[in-house]
């Protein structure tokens, strides 16, 4: 279904969701802009040219979350983390599509996360495509585009003054019922916007035989090289919005079981009781990461793990580019796997 | 600006002679606003080598996550060779085993600086002594260099290497002192519940990824308090205690050790502000003890000196 939005009639309409939902959006906050519940006297900029700087999954997967409460008599309680109905508004692609990555992992059959569920069964995502794509983002290099609708429920184009409204799902049908229908010229001006974004993506890299490569050359070199300049710190992961790495710790005093966003460029992460350490430096952390988002997702759910947002890219203290790293990555050497 | 060619062609030398056996420097990055810290083990990577104002980093923070005993030489502007010096102190490595290739500082250039002032799509920088041009898809923006200064280098005191082994370009003229007491006394001078607001509203973006941990040259503990488990410091998760509790002890742990060089707030992806805390730890010391760190490899840190006549008695006996 394709309807058309006013720009200046958007303001009102975001308001409005307000009786039904908890409306969540990016607004500045200091020099970046960050998903915050909307308010009376919210000024919506929906035309950051960038994503936000935490991704919003951790609207789904809170930095730190309270798991249980012990009481002082020995028991303990779900701790109550109780969601109202929700609309995330002008998600991009590229982060969208990362949630929807993180349900392969949150929503198993058999190992649903009650707390990850809940609240993306009472999440409505409405979607902002990217006119101007980003240049450190390489969504199309890894099979995603700045007009992506993986994930969402509904996709906006700006088209000029006003959006094309596509919805998606039948969760988000329900909030543009008060608008008009799309005519074709503005549908084919959107489709004619969203092309031209999508043409003006470059390859990062290219991906064929990547993941043969990494695996084959487990032991290489290669890993001191792209390693070497690295902080150690938990930059690229905890601002990745489809690392969902985490740690459960309790919190004595609170008497909390928490579970806390954990990192594997981290020294403590694999670090074993015996005190031995199986990844004990840089070089094998940073194996890590690559080869979970390029080889172990694509074996266990046959997609990528990287939707391309390129926060990586622009936020890494010390300037590393995942970009060029799997650039240099195609260049070791490998044999084609005959197996299956 | 320093002669980049004088300073490939000592490093070179420094490889082809066998004087170092690696040199630790800048290449360019592989997006304009930044250049990476690097490793050359060869001369023929010297090519690579770059310097520029926008290379944010400490490379001292690298000395001891290279071997102790590897010769090293690298590339040190004011603040690196103020931590290389207190390193030096705290015996992290020995001044034998390092050559310091001196290059008097213009001070860094505050990537966020320019993207604030030309967007966040930034084509390609150039830049000399007093500004800075930026190329974008929306044209070329010629910045004043001194506006774009990242805040630790706009009140940088000592901004020439003292103890280099060479020192490439003229010296800059020193800094003026008292910019970075004003910082300090203009902090100071807040309400107590004003400054509680203000550290909170800093400290609580922190996300706990430790950039400015691991970007400091003087965080060199193999086992952070933050990371030890049995018993526990303070809270993990990104709690206000928890994140409150990582903000103020790291301070404290750098009084006396802190070189000011704002390697931390570079590197910190949310921008939270922390030197106002390490700032007015150095200043104390210099009001109290009239010290400063990494100004020589001789002077102890006061914290880690005990005398005879230390009036606290309890540390000696």
């Amino acid at each position: 279904m394709n309807l058309i939005l006013e720009k200046q009639a958007l303001p009102e309409l975001l308001q409005s969701w307000r009786e039904s939902f908890d409306v969540f959006l990016p607004q500045k906050l200091e020099r970046f802009s960050h998903f915050m519940p909307l308010q009376d006297d919210t000024a919506v900029l929906v035309n950051e040219p960038h994503n936000t700087r935490i991704p919003p999954k951790a609207l789904f997967l809170p930095m730190t979350e309270t798991l249980v409460k012990f009481t002082r008599v020995g028991g303990y309680k779900d701790a109550e983390n109780e969601v109202q109905p929700r609309v995330v508004f002008a998600i991009r692609p590229c982060d969208a599509q990362a949630v929807q990555l993180l349900d392969t992992s949150f929503l198993e059959e058999d190992y649903s996360d009650p707390l990850w569920r809940e609240k993306r069964e009472k999440t409505v995502t409405v979607g902002l495509g990217c006119h101007e794509p980003c240049l450190t983002g390489f969504c199309t290099t890894v099979g995603g585009g700045p007009f992506n609708k993986a994930g969402l429920d509904v996709l906006l184009t700006d088209i000029g003054g006003s959006y094309l409204v596509e919805v998606l799902t039948d969760k988000g049908t329900w909030l543009f019922t008060t608008l008009q229908p799309a005519d074709d010229s503005a549908i084919e001006t959107a489709h004619k916007i969203q092309q031209e974004a999508f043409d003006r993506m470059e390859v990062a890299f290219k991906t064929e035989h990547l993941k043969e490569k990494l695996e084959q050359n487990f032991d290489s070199a290669y890993w001191d090289s792209v390693s070497q300049s690295c902080l150690g710190c938990g930059v690229c992961t905890f601002l990745c919005p489809t690392c969902f790495c985490f740690d459960i710790v309790d919190e004595t005093q609170r008497r909390e079981r928490v579970r806390n966003w954990d990192s594997c460029m981290f020294r403590t992460y694999s670090l074993e009781a015996s005190g031995h350490n199986p990844r004990p430096s840089r070089v094998e952390r940073t194996r890590q990461r690559l080869s979970h988002k390029f080889v172990y997702w694509i074996d266990q759910v046959n997609q990528i793990g990287c939707t391309g947002c390129g926060r990586c890219v622009r936020y890494c203290p010390v300037g590393l580019d995942i970009r060029a790293m799997l650039r240099q990555a195609q260049t070791l050497p490998f044999e084609v796997s005959h197996a299956a | 600006m320093p002669d980049i060619d004088t300073i490939k062609t000592e490093a070179k030398r420094l490889l082809q002679e066998g004087v170092v056996e690696v040199v630790v420097a800048f290449k360019a990055g592989d997006t304009p606003l930044h250049p990476q810290p690097a490793f050359f083990s060869s001369p023929d990577e010297i090519d690579q080598l770059v310097f520029s104002g926008l290379c944010q980093n400490n490379l001292a923070t690298f000395l001891t996550r290279l071997p102790k005993e590897k010769k090293v030489a690298m590339v040190v502007r004011g603040c690196e060779n103020r931590s290389v010096n207190a390193l030096i102190i705290e015996k992290q490595k020995s001044r034998d085993n390092l050559y310091l290739i001196g290059v008097p500082c213009e001070g860094i250039i505050d990537w966020r600086k320019i993207v604030e002032h030309v967007g966040e799509t930034v084509l390609a920088v150039e830049e000399n002594t007093h500004l800075v041009t930026v190329e974008t898809p929306n044209g070329r923006f010629a910045l004043e260099r001194a506006i774009l200064l990242h805040d630790s280098c706009s009140r940088c005191a000592h901004p020439n290497p003292m103890s280099a082994d060479i020192r490439i370009g003229e010296a800059r003229p020193e800094g003026d002192p008292s910019l970075a007491r004003t910082t300090v006394e203009e902090f100071e001078a807040l309400s107590s519940q004003e400054r509680y607001a203000w550290f909170q509203k800093e400290a609580e973006r922190c996300i706990r990824c430790y950039a400015c941990r691991e970007a400091c040259p003087m965080c060199f503990c193999e086992e952070c308090f933050v990371d030890h488990i049995e018993p526990r410091w303070t809270e993990s998760g990104a709690t206000p205690a928890g994140m409150q509790g990582w903000h103020i002890v790291r301070a404290f742990h750098q009084t006396g050790r802190c070189t000011s060089c704002g390697a931390c707030e570079r590197a910190c992806p949310m921008d939270i502000k922390m030197t106002y805390l390490t700032e007015k730890l150095n200043h104390d010391m210099k009001k109290k003890y009239n010290f400063e760190a990494g100004l020589d490899v001789q002077t102890q840190p006061p914290f880690a000196t005990v005398t005879l006549d230390d009036k606290n008695r309890f540390v000696v006996s």
